[in-house]
Protein backbone atom coordinates (compact mmCIF):
# COMPACT_ATOMS: atom_id res chain seq x y z
CA UNK A 1 0.00 0.00 0.00
CA UNK A 2 1.79 3.39 -1.26
CA UNK A 3 0.31 6.37 0.09
CA UNK A 4 0.14 9.35 -2.53
CA UNK A 5 2.64 11.80 -2.14
CA UNK A 6 0.19 14.51 -1.98
CA UNK A 7 -1.62 12.81 1.16
CA UNK A 8 1.81 12.58 3.20
CA UNK A 9 1.25 16.02 5.09
CA UNK A 10 -1.86 14.94 6.31
CA UNK A 11 -0.79 11.85 7.40
CA UNK A 12 0.77 13.43 10.31
CA UNK A 13 -2.77 14.14 11.86
CA UNK A 14 -3.72 9.95 11.69
CA UNK A 15 -1.73 9.46 15.14
CA UNK A 16 -3.68 12.79 16.28
CA UNK A 17 -7.16 10.69 15.85
CA UNK A 18 -5.83 7.24 16.43
CA UNK A 19 -4.66 8.92 20.17
CA UNK A 20 -8.10 10.19 20.71
CA UNK A 21 -10.08 6.99 19.48
CA UNK A 22 -7.51 5.43 22.30
CA UNK A 23 -9.03 7.91 25.00
CA UNK A 24 -12.03 8.55 24.82
CA UNK A 25 -13.86 4.93 25.53
CA UNK A 26 -11.80 5.10 28.80
CA UNK A 27 -12.67 9.17 29.72
CA UNK A 28 -16.48 8.56 29.10
CA UNK A 29 -16.59 5.37 31.26
CA UNK A 30 -14.78 7.33 34.46
CA UNK A 31 -17.49 9.59 33.61
CA UNK A 32 -20.55 7.42 33.59
CA UNK A 33 -19.23 5.92 36.90
CA UNK A 34 -19.38 8.91 38.87
CA UNK A 35 -22.51 10.06 37.41
CA UNK A 36 -24.46 12.12 39.66
CA UNK A 37 -27.55 10.34 40.35
CA UNK A 38 -30.30 12.47 42.80
CA UNK A 39 -30.71 10.77 46.58
CA UNK A 40 -34.37 9.38 46.69
CA UNK A 41 -37.08 11.03 48.97
CA UNK A 42 -37.60 9.84 51.60
CA UNK A 43 -40.95 8.16 51.43
CA UNK A 44 -43.10 9.57 54.43
CA UNK A 45 -44.98 7.37 56.72
CA UNK A 46 -48.52 7.65 55.79
CA UNK A 47 -50.48 9.88 57.62
CA UNK A 48 -53.10 8.79 60.07
CA UNK A 49 -51.86 5.16 59.89
CA UNK A 50 -53.80 3.01 61.93
CA UNK A 51 -52.97 1.70 65.23
CA UNK A 52 -52.08 -1.56 64.71
CA UNK A 53 -49.88 -0.56 62.03
CA UNK A 54 -48.04 1.13 64.48
CA UNK A 55 -46.47 -2.00 66.35
CA UNK A 56 -44.63 -2.92 62.70
CA UNK A 57 -42.78 0.39 62.02
CA UNK A 58 -38.86 0.46 63.40
CA UNK A 59 -38.95 1.32 67.34
CA UNK A 60 -37.50 4.61 66.87
CA UNK A 61 -39.63 5.03 64.00
CA UNK A 62 -42.75 5.12 66.26
CA UNK A 63 -44.85 7.80 67.64
CA UNK A 64 -44.09 7.37 70.88
CA UNK A 65 -40.39 7.70 70.23
CA UNK A 66 -39.85 10.47 68.46
CA UNK A 67 -36.95 12.34 70.01
CA UNK A 68 -38.81 15.36 72.26
CA UNK A 69 -37.19 19.03 71.63
CA UNK A 70 -34.82 19.46 74.93
CA UNK A 71 -35.99 22.95 76.36
CA UNK A 72 -33.06 25.16 76.89
CA UNK A 73 -32.89 27.72 80.01
CA UNK A 74 -31.75 30.94 79.71
CA UNK A 75 -28.33 31.47 81.52
CA UNK A 76 -28.32 33.55 84.32
CA UNK A 77 -26.58 36.88 84.51
CA UNK A 78 -22.82 36.75 84.72
CA UNK A 79 -20.72 38.29 87.08
CA UNK A 80 -17.23 38.05 84.90
CA UNK A 81 -19.23 39.72 82.08
CA UNK A 82 -19.72 42.53 85.17
CA UNK A 83 -16.22 42.43 86.11
CA UNK A 84 -13.74 41.75 83.19
CA UNK A 85 -10.65 42.71 85.27
CA UNK A 86 -11.16 41.60 88.98
CA UNK A 87 -7.26 42.03 89.49
CA UNK A 88 -7.98 45.38 88.80
CA UNK A 89 -10.63 45.90 90.63
CA UNK A 90 -8.84 44.83 93.92
CA UNK A 91 -5.85 47.19 93.16
CA UNK A 92 -8.28 49.83 93.30
CA UNK A 93 -9.56 49.41 96.29
CA UNK A 94 -6.58 48.70 97.97
CA UNK A 95 -5.37 51.74 96.60
CA UNK A 96 -8.50 53.49 97.54
CA UNK A 97 -7.69 52.87 101.40
CA UNK A 98 -3.74 53.05 100.95
CA UNK A 99 -3.11 56.00 98.93
CA UNK A 100 -6.97 58.22 98.67
CA UNK A 101 -5.60 61.26 97.05
CA UNK A 102 -3.36 59.49 94.75
CA UNK A 103 0.12 61.40 95.78
CA UNK A 104 1.94 58.06 95.52
CA UNK A 105 0.98 57.26 92.47
CA UNK A 106 1.69 60.43 91.03
CA UNK A 107 5.14 60.48 92.80
CA UNK A 108 6.32 57.58 91.13
CA UNK A 109 4.65 57.85 87.76
CA UNK A 110 7.61 58.42 86.07
CA UNK A 111 5.76 58.07 82.74
CA UNK A 112 3.25 60.29 82.73
CA UNK A 113 4.39 63.15 85.90
CA UNK A 114 7.20 65.62 84.82
CA UNK A 115 7.81 66.10 88.43
CA UNK A 116 8.01 62.48 89.75
CA UNK A 117 10.44 60.31 90.99
CA UNK A 118 13.28 59.68 88.43
CA UNK A 119 15.73 57.04 88.55
CA UNK A 120 19.62 58.42 89.21
CA UNK A 121 17.69 61.14 92.06
CA UNK A 122 18.95 60.99 95.11
CA UNK A 123 16.00 60.38 97.77
CA UNK A 124 15.49 60.04 101.66
CA UNK A 125 12.73 57.83 102.39
CA UNK A 126 11.39 57.64 105.93
CA UNK A 127 9.65 54.90 107.96
CA UNK A 128 7.19 54.83 110.23
CA UNK A 129 8.97 52.26 112.19
CA UNK A 130 12.63 52.66 111.99
CA UNK A 131 15.62 54.98 110.61
CA UNK A 132 15.26 57.09 107.47
CA UNK A 133 17.05 55.25 104.14
CA UNK A 134 18.54 57.29 101.67
CA UNK A 135 20.40 56.67 98.44
CA UNK A 136 20.33 56.72 94.38
CA UNK A 137 17.09 55.54 92.82
CA UNK A 138 17.98 52.69 90.38
CA UNK A 139 14.99 51.73 89.29
CA UNK A 140 11.09 52.39 89.53
CA UNK A 141 8.89 49.10 88.83
CA UNK A 142 5.33 50.51 87.82
CA UNK A 143 3.52 46.85 88.78
CA UNK A 144 0.05 48.72 90.23
CA UNK A 145 -0.58 47.60 94.07
CA UNK A 146 2.96 46.68 93.97
CA UNK A 147 4.79 49.24 92.58
CA UNK A 148 8.35 49.80 94.10
CA UNK A 149 11.54 51.59 93.49
CA UNK A 150 15.25 50.27 94.13
CA UNK A 151 17.58 52.99 96.02
CA UNK A 152 21.20 52.38 96.57
CA UNK A 153 23.41 54.10 99.48
CA UNK A 154 26.74 53.24 100.90
CA UNK A 155 26.56 52.16 104.54
CA UNK A 156 29.87 51.60 106.61
CA UNK A 157 31.84 51.57 103.49
CA UNK A 158 29.65 48.63 101.77
CA UNK A 159 27.07 49.11 99.09
CA UNK A 160 23.33 48.74 99.87
CA UNK A 161 20.33 48.33 97.88
CA UNK A 162 16.67 48.27 99.29
CA UNK A 163 13.64 47.62 97.30
CA UNK A 164 10.37 49.78 98.97
CA UNK A 165 6.64 49.38 97.87
CA UNK A 166 5.33 52.70 97.30
CA UNK A 167 2.08 51.84 98.49
CA UNK A 168 3.18 49.95 101.76
CA UNK A 169 1.99 51.45 104.89
CA UNK A 170 5.26 51.40 106.67
CA UNK A 171 6.73 54.10 104.26
CA UNK A 172 6.01 57.55 105.46
CA UNK A 173 7.62 59.55 103.57
CA UNK A 174 9.49 60.00 100.53
CA UNK A 175 11.79 63.38 99.63
CA UNK A 176 13.40 64.18 96.66
CA UNK A 177 16.95 65.44 97.80
CA UNK A 178 18.76 66.20 94.74
CA UNK A 179 17.21 65.81 91.01
CA UNK A 180 19.22 63.77 88.42
CA UNK A 181 21.91 66.05 87.11
CA UNK A 182 21.21 65.10 83.42
CA UNK A 183 18.50 62.45 82.31
CA UNK A 184 20.18 59.29 82.63
CA UNK A 185 20.05 57.42 78.99
CA UNK A 186 18.41 54.30 80.81
CA UNK A 187 15.54 53.41 82.82
CA UNK A 188 17.00 51.04 84.49
CA UNK A 189 20.34 52.58 86.31
CA UNK A 190 21.89 48.76 87.27
CA UNK A 191 25.62 49.83 85.84
CA UNK A 192 25.78 52.35 88.74
CA UNK A 193 26.32 49.11 90.98
CA UNK A 194 29.55 49.17 88.61
CA UNK A 195 32.86 50.42 90.44
CA UNK A 196 33.38 52.69 87.95
CA UNK A 197 30.08 54.36 87.78
CA UNK A 198 29.41 53.99 91.42
CA UNK A 199 27.80 56.96 93.47
CA UNK A 200 29.33 55.83 96.70
CA UNK A 201 27.50 57.36 99.87
CA UNK A 202 24.97 59.88 99.87
CA UNK A 203 24.97 60.71 103.19
CA UNK A 204 26.76 63.73 103.30
CA UNK A 205 24.38 64.79 100.16
CA UNK A 206 21.24 64.52 102.69
CA UNK A 207 22.54 65.58 106.14
CA UNK A 208 23.12 69.21 104.80
CA UNK A 209 19.30 68.72 102.83
CA UNK A 210 18.22 68.34 106.28
CA UNK A 211 20.11 70.44 107.38
CA UNK A 212 18.85 73.46 104.91
CA UNK A 213 15.16 72.43 105.73
CA UNK A 214 15.55 72.37 109.36
CA UNK A 215 16.67 75.77 109.07
CA UNK A 216 13.87 76.87 106.33
CA UNK A 217 11.61 75.30 108.57
CA UNK A 218 12.39 77.52 111.40
CA UNK A 219 14.08 75.04 113.76
CA UNK A 220 11.29 72.94 113.80
CA UNK A 221 12.54 69.01 114.37
CA UNK A 222 11.51 67.10 111.66
CA UNK A 223 11.50 63.38 111.14
CA UNK B 1 21.29 -41.27 107.13
CA UNK B 2 21.88 -40.32 110.67
CA UNK B 3 25.21 -41.11 112.33
CA UNK B 4 25.52 -43.62 114.82
CA UNK B 5 26.58 -43.90 118.47
CA UNK B 6 27.94 -46.22 120.27
CA UNK B 7 25.50 -47.75 122.86
CA UNK B 8 27.76 -45.61 125.94
CA UNK B 9 27.91 -42.41 124.49
CA UNK B 10 23.94 -42.65 123.55
CA UNK B 11 23.38 -43.20 127.14
CA UNK B 12 26.21 -40.29 127.95
CA UNK B 13 24.20 -38.03 125.66
CA UNK B 14 20.70 -38.53 127.54
CA UNK B 15 21.68 -38.02 130.72
CA UNK B 16 23.42 -34.73 129.70
CA UNK B 17 20.11 -33.40 128.58
CA UNK B 18 18.64 -34.49 131.17
CA UNK B 19 20.35 -32.17 133.42
CA UNK B 20 19.68 -29.08 131.09
CA UNK B 21 16.00 -29.50 131.98
CA UNK B 22 16.74 -28.91 135.51
CA UNK B 23 18.89 -25.63 135.53
CA UNK B 24 15.85 -23.50 136.23
CA UNK B 25 16.01 -20.75 133.32
CA UNK B 26 16.35 -16.52 133.72
CA UNK B 27 13.47 -15.28 131.88
CA UNK B 28 15.12 -11.38 132.49
CA UNK B 29 18.42 -10.34 131.93
CA UNK B 30 19.10 -8.13 134.82
CA UNK B 31 23.29 -7.92 133.91
CA UNK B 32 25.37 -5.69 131.20
CA UNK B 33 24.14 -2.85 129.05
CA UNK B 34 20.88 -2.29 129.20
CA UNK B 35 18.57 0.41 127.46
CA UNK B 36 17.47 3.03 129.86
CA UNK B 37 14.10 3.41 127.74
CA UNK B 38 11.05 1.22 128.19
CA UNK B 39 10.12 -0.83 125.30
CA UNK B 40 7.90 1.01 122.79
CA UNK B 41 4.50 -0.72 122.48
CA UNK B 42 4.00 -2.06 119.04
CA UNK B 43 3.35 0.44 116.16
CA UNK B 44 0.62 -1.54 114.39
CA UNK B 45 -2.78 -2.23 115.65
CA UNK B 46 -1.87 -5.77 117.15
CA UNK B 47 -3.73 -7.20 120.12
CA UNK B 48 -6.59 -8.30 121.57
CA UNK B 49 -10.04 -6.50 121.75
CA UNK B 50 -9.55 -4.24 119.34
CA UNK B 51 -12.60 -3.84 116.77
CA UNK B 52 -13.25 -5.82 113.76
CA UNK B 53 -12.23 -3.95 110.64
CA UNK B 54 -15.47 -3.83 108.40
CA UNK B 55 -15.17 -3.68 104.76
CA UNK B 56 -18.41 -2.25 104.35
CA UNK B 57 -19.31 0.66 102.58
CA UNK B 58 -20.67 1.69 105.46
CA UNK B 59 -17.81 1.68 107.13
CA UNK B 60 -15.47 3.72 104.82
CA UNK B 61 -18.27 6.19 104.82
CA UNK B 62 -17.75 6.35 108.54
CA UNK B 63 -13.68 6.38 108.52
CA UNK B 64 -14.09 9.31 106.20
CA UNK B 65 -16.53 11.37 108.19
CA UNK B 66 -13.59 13.63 109.85
CA UNK B 67 -12.10 14.58 106.61
CA UNK B 68 -15.24 15.29 104.23
CA UNK B 69 -16.33 18.79 104.55
CA UNK B 70 -20.28 19.84 105.49
CA UNK B 71 -20.54 22.54 102.63
CA UNK B 72 -19.93 22.00 99.42
CA UNK B 73 -17.25 23.75 97.54
CA UNK B 74 -17.03 25.84 94.32
CA UNK B 75 -15.78 26.57 90.45
CA UNK B 76 -13.80 29.61 90.16
CA UNK B 77 -11.36 30.82 87.59
CA UNK B 78 -7.56 31.83 88.27
CA UNK B 79 -7.62 35.98 87.20
CA UNK B 80 -4.09 36.15 88.12
CA UNK B 81 -2.35 37.27 91.63
CA UNK B 82 -1.82 41.08 93.47
CA UNK B 83 -0.81 41.27 97.07
CA UNK B 84 -3.04 43.02 99.86
CA UNK B 85 -1.72 45.33 102.55
CA UNK B 86 -2.84 45.32 106.08
CA UNK B 87 -3.26 49.30 106.83
CA UNK B 88 -2.70 48.54 110.37
CA UNK B 89 -0.04 46.15 110.53
CA UNK B 90 1.92 47.12 107.20
CA UNK B 91 2.01 43.90 106.18
CA UNK B 92 1.97 42.86 102.79
CA UNK B 93 0.43 38.99 102.00
CA UNK B 94 0.67 37.99 98.33
CA UNK B 95 -2.96 36.43 97.19
CA UNK B 96 -4.48 34.97 94.00
CA UNK B 97 -7.55 36.37 92.23
CA UNK B 98 -10.48 34.00 91.99
CA UNK B 99 -13.69 34.68 89.98
CA UNK B 100 -16.99 32.92 90.38
CA UNK B 101 -19.13 32.90 86.90
CA UNK B 102 -22.53 31.28 87.19
CA UNK B 103 -21.61 28.49 89.91
CA UNK B 104 -25.06 26.39 90.24
CA UNK B 105 -25.85 23.89 91.56
CA UNK B 106 -26.80 20.78 88.97
CA UNK B 107 -27.86 18.02 90.79
CA UNK B 108 -26.72 15.65 93.84
CA UNK B 109 -25.10 12.07 94.58
CA UNK B 110 -26.96 10.40 97.38
CA UNK B 111 -25.74 7.69 99.44
CA UNK B 112 -28.83 5.64 98.59
CA UNK B 113 -28.39 5.99 94.87
CA UNK B 114 -24.71 6.34 94.24
CA UNK B 115 -23.22 5.28 97.63
CA UNK B 116 -21.63 8.33 98.57
CA UNK B 117 -22.87 12.19 99.27
CA UNK B 118 -21.75 14.64 97.06
CA UNK B 119 -23.12 17.80 94.84
CA UNK B 120 -22.41 18.63 91.52
CA UNK B 121 -21.81 21.97 90.54
CA UNK B 122 -21.47 23.84 87.43
CA UNK B 123 -20.08 27.25 86.35
CA UNK B 124 -20.43 29.18 83.51
CA UNK B 125 -22.33 29.40 80.13
CA UNK B 126 -21.93 26.91 77.21
CA UNK B 127 -23.51 27.53 74.04
CA UNK B 128 -26.74 24.62 73.99
CA UNK B 129 -25.36 23.87 70.12
CA UNK B 130 -21.75 22.59 71.70
CA UNK B 131 -23.47 20.35 74.38
CA UNK B 132 -24.19 16.55 73.56
CA UNK B 133 -27.65 16.06 73.81
CA UNK B 134 -27.13 13.82 76.90
CA UNK B 135 -25.93 16.50 78.92
CA UNK B 136 -28.45 19.29 77.62
CA UNK B 137 -31.06 17.10 78.82
CA UNK B 138 -29.49 16.96 82.54
CA UNK B 139 -28.96 20.20 82.50
CA UNK B 140 -32.87 20.92 81.59
CA UNK B 141 -33.75 18.70 83.44
CA UNK B 142 -32.79 20.68 86.58
CA UNK B 143 -33.79 23.55 84.92
CA UNK B 144 -30.44 25.01 84.40
CA UNK B 145 -28.96 26.69 81.57
CA UNK B 146 -25.77 24.64 79.81
CA UNK B 147 -22.84 24.63 82.05
CA UNK B 148 -19.26 24.82 80.92
CA UNK B 149 -17.60 23.25 83.29
CA UNK B 150 -19.19 20.87 86.22
CA UNK B 151 -17.36 19.11 88.83
CA UNK B 152 -18.64 17.04 92.24
CA UNK B 153 -17.72 18.24 95.65
CA UNK B 154 -18.01 15.35 98.40
CA UNK B 155 -19.89 16.62 101.59
CA UNK B 156 -20.43 14.63 104.72
CA UNK B 157 -24.04 13.69 104.92
CA UNK B 158 -27.43 15.25 103.54
CA UNK B 159 -27.58 18.07 105.30
CA UNK B 160 -24.83 19.57 103.21
CA UNK B 161 -26.61 19.03 100.05
CA UNK B 162 -27.80 22.29 98.37
CA UNK B 163 -30.77 22.52 96.70
CA UNK B 164 -30.83 22.06 92.99
CA UNK B 165 -30.40 24.79 90.74
CA UNK B 166 -29.22 27.33 93.82
CA UNK B 167 -26.96 29.87 92.75
CA UNK B 168 -23.72 29.66 94.89
CA UNK B 169 -22.42 33.36 95.43
CA UNK B 170 -18.84 34.72 96.65
CA UNK B 171 -20.79 35.00 99.87
CA UNK B 172 -20.45 30.79 100.24
CA UNK B 173 -17.13 31.99 101.70
CA UNK B 174 -15.92 34.33 105.22
CA UNK B 175 -13.25 36.55 105.15
CA UNK B 176 -10.68 34.58 107.30
CA UNK B 177 -11.55 31.40 106.65
CA UNK B 178 -9.62 28.77 105.18
CA UNK B 179 -10.00 26.76 102.30
CA UNK B 180 -8.05 23.92 99.84
CA UNK B 181 -7.62 25.33 96.43
CA UNK B 182 -7.65 22.21 94.22
CA UNK B 183 -6.37 22.94 89.91
CA UNK B 184 -4.11 21.72 87.35
CA UNK B 185 -0.78 22.58 87.78
CA UNK B 186 1.06 24.16 84.38
CA UNK B 187 1.51 21.82 81.78
CA UNK B 188 5.55 21.44 80.85
CA UNK B 189 5.50 18.75 78.24
CA UNK B 190 7.89 16.18 77.70
CA UNK B 191 10.43 16.85 80.16
CA UNK B 192 14.07 15.00 81.01
CA UNK B 193 14.68 13.41 83.98
CA UNK B 194 16.72 16.58 85.62
CA UNK B 195 13.42 18.88 85.35
CA UNK B 196 10.93 15.95 86.00
CA UNK B 197 12.65 14.32 89.28
CA UNK B 198 15.62 16.48 90.10
CA UNK B 199 18.11 14.03 88.83
CA UNK B 200 21.86 15.58 89.13
CA UNK B 201 22.83 14.31 85.59
CA UNK B 202 26.02 13.28 84.66
CA UNK B 203 29.07 15.19 84.73
CA UNK B 204 29.80 17.94 82.20
CA UNK B 205 33.50 16.35 81.02
CA UNK B 206 35.52 13.11 81.92
CA UNK B 207 34.72 11.59 79.38
CA UNK B 208 31.08 12.05 79.18
CA UNK B 209 29.94 12.62 75.61
CA UNK B 210 26.14 13.81 74.68
CA UNK B 211 24.69 12.62 77.59
CA UNK B 212 25.04 15.06 80.22
CA UNK B 213 21.41 15.54 81.38
CA UNK B 214 20.04 12.15 80.90
CA UNK B 215 19.58 9.63 83.92
CA UNK B 216 22.24 7.13 84.29
CA UNK B 217 21.29 2.99 84.94
CA UNK B 218 17.94 2.32 84.90
CA UNK B 219 18.28 -0.68 86.80
CA UNK B 220 19.80 -2.76 88.88
CA UNK B 221 22.83 -5.96 87.60
CA UNK B 222 22.22 -9.44 88.40
CA UNK B 223 21.86 -9.60 91.87
CA UNK B 224 18.74 -6.84 91.50
CA UNK B 225 16.80 -9.42 89.04
CA UNK B 226 18.08 -7.82 86.02
CA UNK B 227 14.87 -5.92 85.05
CA UNK B 228 13.66 -2.48 85.72
CA UNK B 229 11.84 -2.18 88.63
CA UNK B 230 7.81 -0.65 88.66
CA UNK B 231 7.32 3.16 88.69
CA UNK B 232 11.25 3.77 87.89
CA UNK B 233 11.32 7.89 87.32
CA UNK B 234 12.50 8.47 84.16
CA UNK B 235 11.72 11.30 81.60
CA UNK B 236 8.27 11.64 80.44
CA UNK B 237 5.16 14.55 80.65
CA UNK B 238 5.41 16.91 83.51
CA UNK B 239 3.06 19.00 84.66
CA UNK B 240 -0.76 19.27 84.09
CA UNK B 241 -2.02 17.15 86.84
CA UNK B 242 -4.16 17.85 90.02
CA UNK B 243 -2.52 19.96 93.24
CA UNK B 244 -4.35 20.37 95.87
CA UNK B 245 -2.90 23.74 97.99
CA UNK B 246 -3.91 23.35 101.55
CA UNK B 247 -5.12 26.06 104.21
CA UNK B 248 -5.42 29.13 102.03
CA UNK B 249 -7.49 32.24 103.92
CA UNK B 250 -9.75 34.07 102.12
CA UNK B 251 -8.94 37.64 102.25
CA UNK B 252 -11.39 39.05 100.50
CA UNK B 253 -14.87 38.59 98.93
CA UNK B 254 -16.74 40.93 96.41
CA UNK B 255 -20.47 39.06 95.78
CA UNK B 256 -21.44 41.38 93.06
CA UNK B 257 -18.23 40.66 90.95
CA UNK B 258 -18.09 37.20 91.80
CA UNK B 259 -14.31 37.85 93.56
CA UNK B 260 -12.92 35.81 95.68
CA UNK B 261 -8.95 36.61 96.81
CA UNK B 262 -6.94 34.12 98.48
CA UNK B 263 -3.88 34.08 100.17
CA UNK B 264 -0.41 32.47 98.79
CA UNK B 265 -0.19 30.80 95.48
CA UNK B 266 -2.49 28.57 93.37
CA UNK B 267 -1.63 25.99 91.24
CA UNK B 268 -2.21 26.52 87.18
CA UNK B 269 -1.82 28.89 84.65
CA UNK B 270 -4.52 32.51 84.93
CA UNK B 271 -7.59 31.51 83.47
CA UNK B 272 -7.56 27.60 84.95
CA UNK B 273 -10.38 26.14 86.72
CA UNK B 274 -9.88 26.31 90.26
CA UNK B 275 -12.13 24.17 92.96
CA UNK B 276 -11.86 25.57 96.28
CA UNK B 277 -13.63 23.85 99.45
CA UNK B 278 -13.53 24.62 103.61
CA UNK B 279 -9.98 23.31 105.03
CA UNK B 280 -10.17 20.17 105.77
CA UNK B 281 -7.53 20.68 108.31
CA UNK B 282 -8.90 23.48 109.76
CA UNK B 283 -12.13 24.08 112.06
CA UNK B 284 -15.16 24.22 109.65
CA UNK B 285 -16.44 27.98 109.57
CA UNK B 286 -19.10 29.04 111.59
CA UNK B 287 -22.34 29.28 109.23
CA UNK B 288 -26.03 29.51 110.76
CA UNK B 289 -27.72 26.71 109.26
CA UNK B 290 -30.64 29.69 107.76
CA UNK B 291 -28.11 31.53 106.54
CA UNK B 292 -25.99 28.69 104.52
CA UNK B 293 -29.41 28.24 102.73
CA UNK B 294 -30.32 31.66 102.36
CA UNK B 295 -27.18 33.10 101.22
CA UNK B 296 -26.46 33.18 97.33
Amino acid sequence: MAALPTMRPLGCLRTLFRAQDAFQPQMSRRFISTAYSKRPERVPLPPNLPQQFLSQLPVRMQPQNASKPVKVYPAPPSTSKACKDPVAKITESQLAVLDPKGERKALFDYRRNTRSVKPGDIVRVTFKNGDPFNGVVLSIKLRGIDTSFLVRNELTRVGVEMSIKVFSPNVQSVEIVQRAERKPRRARLYYMRSRKHDRRSVENLVASYVRQKRAFLGGKRQQ
Amino acid sequence: MSPRLPGKLLQLSSSLWDTQLTVPRVSMRNFGIKSLNTPKPSRFNIGPGLPVLESTSTAALRRKANSLPLRTGVIATKKGMTAIFDPETGKRTPCTVLQMDRVEVVSHKTRQKHGYYAVQIGSGWKHPSNVTKSLLGHFSANGLSPKRHVFEFRVKDESGLLPVGQNVSASWFQEGQFVDARSNTKGKGFAGVMKRHGFHGQDRSHGVSLTHRSMGSAGPSQGGGSRVYPGKKMAGNMGNNQNTVQNLKIMKVDAEAGIVVVSGAVSGPKGCNVRIQDAIKKPWPEVAPAESAATA
